[in-house]
């Protein structure tokens, strides 16, 4: 007579044993790693944007600071995208017969906002503000990348919360130059860490953890 | 103290009468002198006795949306299983829409600020409003105008609400059937082309008072192009403050209080902290000389060193406030003694104080009957003598509640006492056309015009006449009655109904306009945006009538460059300037009051030959919520609780203990309170403290609920109690008793109980502190005999711990409040609602105790339970160094940060309420129910201030200190790359309140207000016994107590 249990089942056993353990585990880690990859926080994904807005070009070629176009980022939460006007400042005399243009030129004289695709998204109870990162020497390079060498721009960071509190732990690596914010290819003149402690001093650099610092 | 007979305190006794309860005072009432309420007072567990707790809950509840069990663990089990999923996919992008062309001065996500103004009842507050892009969020006083130094009321802070209201007319329509703006203006035309003809025969206009120069020109223009046209000014609230001196000396003059330098204040049935058209400034000008410690000074009553100790502490010497009132009002509740006394015999209380007043400084012509005062003899000798000794530095207010002669008294009483020109002077009101007709006589002539059909246009832009007038002129008939009729209406209420043509009006901040201040400044009213529901003003209406071809806000500028600068070509600058700034300096100048003529001593012997029957008086009162109605349908504000009653949500029956046991009712019963043949039904409220004989109710009550309305279905229960007796009314209409001839009490009424009980919204039940001492109140003899004023609760050295004290670097917020400045007027609670989307739950929530307001007001009954005083303490989180709530939470959603804030985290609080429950202030508010989002429409949305998060439902909230604002002023301060100063960072509270009783500040710098304060001897710690190191501190308040009294 065949045995209910053969010998075969003590090993199912203890596989469903170890599975119970570990495949809850081995879920749990998946879905932790997936929230921090790519997939998740959209991290150096090309955003394809109504108008073929080119930064390379831009930045490098005409050398036109993030400043000019990204106004309001000295003064306010958000650096701001350039109202239609802007870009007509340039627009309506170069290129001012271009297709591509097309979507400014109707913004413009339709006084109608241009659609821009949202690239960097933080969540509805994250209170960011550009301003005071600029005013402590943190470089635009530093979270959003090489913007200089993007045909379509990409969020260059994970903009996770790991990412702001390593940064506001530790912010000495971080620092430069007040009015070097916005170079994209500046390095440290010396060891990064001690050359932005001086900075850091210089600048009153006293960055908070304190929850309440970004969520309100 | 008395006993007490209540019936209906529990089911028990309410479904059995005969069940009735003599109640005396429990044994902790006897020990700690103080109660909250008739239960309490008992020691009764009745209904509200079984809220010890945070919340109500009663076992075998439904839960409101009645899920069976099982199916809510489904529901559970399915929603715990796919809630992880949300996060597994990226959030939608979404779009970034920047402008077209930028307007100057934008940075888009950063505020702006306007000066404006809003003027209710013909009194305007200066306002100072906060934009994000472009849609207003927050209101505050405008801070540079001297009259209300950036304070606001309640009512100011409940317009964004009204604002995005979506319950507001939104269209034209002509009985009931929408219509275009086209037909509405084809209308007026054709009738104006027979008014032209007739020169305006048989067009009357129904407008609101006002003090603007602007609306009283095109008023005249009005007039002038139709001589034979008619207009009534009307407002069911308004007060005309120069009734007494037009009775008194036979010229309307505008009095005006400095309350800076007066010693003694009397005031006969005047709520002035409140109601009259400066009570921010004069609540600021009374509570300045509160928190003055040093007492009344009068010889022989203490040595010498004594008095030179409290000289030295503070040189301005204590005021002493008497109240003369039937209801307890807020003013009542600051005053050092409190008569109670019905409103029909406060003229005859008057009279026998300025009797006693003359016959020491009489005053040439005039001459004071006799009268008997009564059983307040007492009182009015002490009075005299106290007004006496500080003439000339003494204040006597007499209410608008009372009649002409009554108010002409108390300018006499300030002649005699030699007050004019020092604590009182007049100035001219401002100057209306001569053939506006104002108040009941109009109104009673446009009904006898109605009447034999003269009428034949009406505009009325009045607020809802066919509710707040008289009830005996019967408005809403003679209106349907007109053959033309066009209101301009903010909701579809009572004289909607009953016009023919309802146009939307336009918000007070939606129109341009002006208004003059009570100090005579001239202020600009801009609009904040353009009118969502393409709403009308007045101004565009008479534009119409008179055919108009400039848009008022042309006019405006032209008569204020007329005004200002005459003969200047160009103004656009000035004009600028001024709308920045939003005022003009005060020009207007005092006058003296006409000699004396016969009209004083007939207004006196008119008051002396009134004899007070004992019959049942009704006395009825501006609402401290809606005012007169026109805040009926926000429910921010009627949620509100009332200051006294803690009531929401409704108005009821206000009588005293004694009153009540004669009448055989109790709290909760709906009586029927007939006069004069109309009767309402309203719940009773039994109010230590109120005036025997008589019965208080508040008017502006009765119209459609904000909550009958489909959005609110989702998270309100059926009610439990049964059949709500006002169906969908919020509370009773108690205009329908109200009379021209009697506007505010009159005898004769008569009370019977209905057999049905109403559970009331009360929040005074809730939040118990079981008998501790919390809001505390020294005589003033105590002042400068101690360094610390509140004892053993006093801010010195702490409480030892074992934990490691809380060193944090750099600043150390803190508040303080100081009760001796806190008036209750609750404008602290509307403003924190506004600045941090606080929702409101509704009336069935309340009752089970979980409304959301983060400061909430406390009001103690301290004494005797027929004659009590009361005390009013602002609670909010404390934020405590060693706070309990932090070491319950199991997911470090509750944590302290650096500067020794207690932050409350949302997005990670799993909604166990250990923090709540452990929390000994009781402050922390949990969202039970979704009540933030419901099913908001787009406009209410925009009413949300986007610098703070939108709690879900199943979250823990409470005070943050405005945390948004500090972060703001900090980064703002460090960008500029500058410190931040005491003063920078003002949380909404502490902008709110007239009388500045809230500061906030750091505890770093020693010379802070807030550290200045913690140094006073009256500074003490709410519940210092239990550890908790607050941050919030209170100061003591200090009662000024006439010894001869006492």
């Amino acid at each position: 007579m065949t045995p209910l249990f053969p010998r075969w089942t003590n090993n199912a056993y203890r596989v469903a044993l170890l599975s119970l353990v570990l495949v809850p585990t081995a879920l749990l880690t998946v879905a932790m790693v997936w929230v921090r990859s790519p997939f998740r926080t959209g991290q150096d994904q090309p955003v394809v944007q109504p108008v073929q807005f080119d930064h390379r070009h831009h930045v490098t070629d005409e050398g036109i600071d993030c400043r000019y176009c990204h106004q309001t980022v000295e003064k306010g939460a958000s650096a701001g995208l350039p109202p239609a006007s802007l870009c007509m400042n340039c627009h309506a005399q170069v290129w001012n017969k271009s297709d591509k243009l097309a979507p400014i030129r109707a913004a413009y004289f339709n006084d109608t906002p241009v659609p821009w695709n949202r690239v960097h998204r933080l969540p509805d109870f994250v209170y960011f503000n550009h301003s005071i990162h600029l005013a402590k020497g943190v470089g635009c390079e530093t979270c959003h990348g090489r913007i200089d060498q993007m045909a379509e721009v990409a969020q260059a960071q994970p903009l996770t919360m790991q990412f702001c509190i390593e940064c506001h732990r530790n912010p000495e690596a971080h620092l430069r130059p007040k009015e070097l914010v916005t170079s994209m290819t500046w390095v440290a003149p010396e060891d990064p860490t001690l050359y932005g402690a001086k900075l850091a001093a210089d600048y009153h650099v006293h960055t908070r953890v304190s929850c309440t610092t970004c969520h309100r | 103290m008395p006993s007490l007979k209540i019936w209906g305190q529990d089911a028990a006794a309410a479904a059995n009468p005969a069940d009735a309860l003599t109640l005396q005072p429990s044994d902790a009432t006897a020990e700690r002198g103080w109660f909250r309420s008739v239960d309490e007072y008992a020691g009764h567990r009745g209904l509200g006795a079984q809220v010890q707790g945070v919340t109500k809950v009663t076992p075998g509840e439904p839960i409101p949306d009645s899920l069976s069990r099982r199916s809510f663990l489904q529901l559970l089990g399915g929603g715990l299983g796919v809630a992880g999923l949300q996060g597994c996919f990226k959030p939608p992008a979404g779009h970034i829409l920047p402008y077209g062309k930028l307007a100057a001065n934008l940075i888009p996500g950063e505020p702006l600020h306007y000066a404006t103004g809003v003027e209710i009842d013909g009194v305007v507050t200066p306002l100072l409003v906060t934009c994000f892009d472009g849609r207003p969020i927050k209101v505050e006083g405008n801070p540079d105008h001297p009259e209300n130094l950036g304070s606001t009321g309640v009512f100011e802070q409940a317009l964004l609400e009204q604002l995005y209201d979506s319950n507001r007319v939104q269209a034209v329509s002509e009985r009931g059937q929408v219509r275009s703006d086209d037909s509405l203006r084809r209308g007026i035309q054709e009738e104006l082309r027979k008014l032209v003809a007739t020169q305006g025969e048989g067009l009357r206009l129904l407008v609101p008072p006002t003090s603007s120069p602007f609306l009283h020109e095109r008023r005249a223009r009005v007039l002038e192009k139709f001589p034979k046209a008619k207009i009534v000014e009307y407002s069911a609230l308004g007060i005309e403050a120069t009734a007494g001196t037009e009775a008194g000396f036979g010229q309307a003059l505008l009095p005006r209080y400095d309350l800076t330098k007066a010693d003694t204040v009397l005031s006969l049935d005047s709520d002035f902290l409140w109601t009259q058209p400066y009570g921010q400034r004069l609540a600021r000008e009374f509570t300045a000389r509160r928190t003055a410690t040093a007492p009344h000074l009068q010889p022989g009553q203490d040595t010498w060193a004594q008095e030179q100790q409290r000289r030295e502490y503070n040189s301005v010497p204590m005021n002493r406030l008497y109240v003369a009132e039937a209801n307890f009002s807020i003013t009542g509740m600051m005053a050092d003694h409190r008569l109670r006394v019905r409103s029909s015999d406060v003229g005859n209380l008057g009279l026998a104080i300025l009797r006693a007043v003359t016959v020491q400084r009489p005053v040439a012509g005039l001459s004071v009957p006799a009268v008997d005062p009564g059983p307040h003899a007492n009182f009015v000798q002490a009075v005299a003598k106290d007004l006496l000794r500080s003439a000339g530095r003494s204040v006597v207010f007499v209410g608008p509640r009372q009649p002409p002669e009554v108010q002409a008294l108390g300018h006499l009483l300030n002649l005699a006492l030699g007050n004019l020109g020092q604590t009182v002077s007049f100035t001219q009101p401002a100057a209306r056309h001569a053939r506006i007709e104002v108040g009941n006589e109009g109104l009673r002539q446009l009904a006898a015009d109605i009447d034999q059909q003269k009428v034949d246009v009406l505009l009325v832009t009045a607020q809802n006449p066919a509710f707040g007038a008289p009830a005996d002129l019967d408005l809403a008939r003679r209106i349907a009655a007109v053959p033309f009729s066009v209101y301009l209406a903010d909701y579809a209420d009572q004289t909607a109904e009953k016009a023919r043509w309802v146009l939307p009006a336009a918000h007070p901040l939606e129109t341009w306009g002006d208004a003059v201040a009570a100090d005579g400044s001239h202020v600009v009213l801009q609009p904040l945006l353009a009118p969502l529901f393409d709403g009308k003003s007045e101004a565009d209406l008479i534009g119409l009538l008179i055919a108009e071809a400039s848009a008022p806000h042309e006019l405006l500028y032209s008569a204020w460059h007329k005004r200002v600068a005459p003969g200047v070509p160009l103004f656009d600058d000035t004009w600028a300037g001024l709308l920045r700034k939003g005022f003009t300096i005060a020009d207007a100048q005092p006058v003296t009051l006409p000699v004396l003529g016969n009209a004083a001593s007939d207004a006196l012997n008119k008051i002396a030959q009134q004899h007070a029957t004992a019959d049942l008086e009704l006395g009825l009162y501006p609402s401290y919520q809606v005012h007169d109605g026109r805040y009926a349908r926000t429910g921010q504000l009627l949620e509100l609780p009332d200051p006294v009653t803690k009531l929401t949500w409704t108005n009821a029956a206000l009588v005293s203990p004694k009153t009540a046991d004669k009448l055989g009712i109790a709290s909760n019963d709906v009586v029927e309170l007939t006069l004069r043949g109309r009767s309402i039904q309203v719940p009773t409220i039994v109010l230590p403290g109120h005036a025997d004989d008589t019965v208080s109710v508040a008017l502006g009550f009765g119209q459609v609920s904000p909550l009958d309305n489909e959005r609110w279905s989702s998270f309100l229960a059926p009610s439990a109690a049964g059949p709500n007796p006002e169906g969908k009314l919020a509370g009773a209409n108690a205009y329908a008793l109200r009379h021209s001839d009697a506007p505010w009490f009159t005898t004769g009424l008569k009370v019977q109980k209905t057999g049905g009980t109403r559970e009331l919204a009360l929040s005074q039940e809730h939040w118990t502190m079981e008998g501790r001492e919390l809001a505390i109140e020294v005589p003033a003899a105590l002042v400068g005999t101690t360094e610390h004023l509140a004892g053993e609760h006093s801010t010195n050295e702490p409480i030892p711990s074992f934990y490691d004290p809380v060193k944090p670097e750099g600043f150390k917020w803190a508040m303080a409040i100081d009760l001796a400045r806190c008036t209750g007027c609750s404008a602290c609670v509307m403003a924190c609602q506004t600045e941090n989307n606080i929702p409101i739950v509704g009336e069935e929530q309340v009752k089970r105790g979980r409304e959301m307001h983060w400061l909430r007001l406390d009001r103690y009954f301290t004494g005797d339970l027929d004659d009590p005083g009361a005390i009013t303490q602002p609670v909010a989180c404390v934020h405590c160094e060693n706070a309990p709530c932090e070491y319950v939470c199991p997911v470090n959603a509750t944590v302290h940060s650096d500067e020794g804030l207690n932050e409350m985290i949302y997005n990670r609080c799993v909604g166990t309420r250990y923090c709540s429950n452990n929390c000994p202030y009781h402050v922390r508010r949990f969202n039970y129910l979704n009540y933030s989002y419901g099913n908001k429409t787009d406009v209410e949305k925009m009413a949300v201030n986007p610098e703070v998060t939108v709690r879900s439902r199943g979250v823990m909230e409470k005070c943050t200190y405005c945390v948004q604002r500090i972060e703001r002023g900090r980064i703002g301060a460090r960008v500029q790359g500058r410190d931040l100063r005491d003063g920078d960072i003002k949380t909404a509270c502490q902008t709110a309140c007239p009388t500045q009783a809230i500061s906030f500040g750091t505890l770093s710098d020693p010379n802070s207000k807030v550290s200045q304060q913690r140094q006073d001897p009256r500074s003490y710690q709410l519940l210092k016994e239990v550890g908790t190191r607050p941050r919030t501190t209170h100061l003591v308040r200090v009662k000024n107590k006439n010894p001869e009294l006492s």
